[in-house]
């Protein structure tokens, strides 16, 4: 469980750092940015926040509420 | 100190509580709503957005981010010891979390000070309003977060601690709740347009 933790961390780290690669050098480098975006949040949500130990419905909302926001956001960009 | 741990797969026992994670959404809808609203925007003025941008510091960004991050890895290890009965290691880590949100608010400050110097304040244009108000109530929410954090860390030096695991991991809950924020201004603000 120890590892476990760390390696979501350092997991998240090296998404962010991709991320901050992206934003400039890419072409079409905002979708890549945004699903990032939404693996950093299920990270943190599922891992740090424990929702994987919670009821289906708590993973769910959370699931839902970052995809639809992220693709609201990518169908107006 | 109650260390009773609860049931999480019950429906109305998330980690942290309930109440915290009602909360936890509504924050989450109001910065979605106000991003998505940002981005609707961005349509009318798409050079605005793009060169305003340009003058946002991206590594300050992204080292905010691995703060913000490795604060809430701290909290993590913090409420695993703390469910260990663990005081002076959930202090020593809960120390560590508020530090790191520390660290976040001494280069947000850097930042904000760099772009009033600049003149690019809430009123120079579209892009520059959403910035100050999205990040200014972010910073808000990593004041109360350090409150809450530094109120757990007094309460759990005391001889007779009422700190009970649920408490812990609702301001926990609060402080990831400061990640996941964070997590959906960052990729928007200071990356995409």
């Amino acid at each position: 469980m120890k590892s476990q933790y760390f390696k979501i961390w350092f997991f998240l780290i090296v998404l962010t750092i991709i991320s901050a690669l992206f934003s400039d050098n890419f072409k079409n480098g905002a979708i890549v940015i945004l699903v990032l975006s939404v693996l950093k949040f299920i990270g943190v949500s599922f891992y740090f926040m424990e929702i994987k130990k919670a009821h289906i419905i708590w993973k769910a909302s959370v699931v839902s509420f970052v995809t639809i926001f992220f693709v609201i956001i990518m169908l107006t960009i | 100190m109650d260390k009773a741990s609860s049931d999480h797969k019950n429906i109305c026992d998330p980690p942290g509580g309930i109440l915290i994670w009602i909360i936890i959404f509504l924050e989450l809808f109001t910065f979605g709503a106000a991003l998505i609203a940002m981005v609707i925007y961005s349509k009318d003025e798409p050079q605005i957005f793009s060169e305003s941008r340009s003058h946002l510091n991206v590594i300050f960004g992204t080292i905010n981010t691995i703060l913000l991050l490795t604060s809430g890895f701290f909290m993590v290890k913090s409420v695993e010891k703390f469910k260990l009965g663990a005081i002076e290691k959930t202090s020593f880590y809960l120390k560590l979390t508020m530090l790191g949100g520390l660290l976040f608010l001494a280069l947000k400050s850097i930042e904000y000070i760099d772009k009033i110097k600049a003149g690019l304040t809430i009123g120079y244009n579209t892009f520059f309003t959403f910035y100050w108000m999205l990040t200014l109530f972010h910073v808000i929410h990593i004041l109360v977060g350090l409150i809450i954090l530094g109120t757990v860390f007094i309460g759990i030096r005391k001889r007779n601690c009422t700190i009970t695991i649920n408490d812990f991991e609702a301001s926990a809950a609060f402080w990831h709740m400061c990640d996941l924020i964070w997590l959906l201004l960052f990729p928007i603000i200071y990356l995409i347009f």
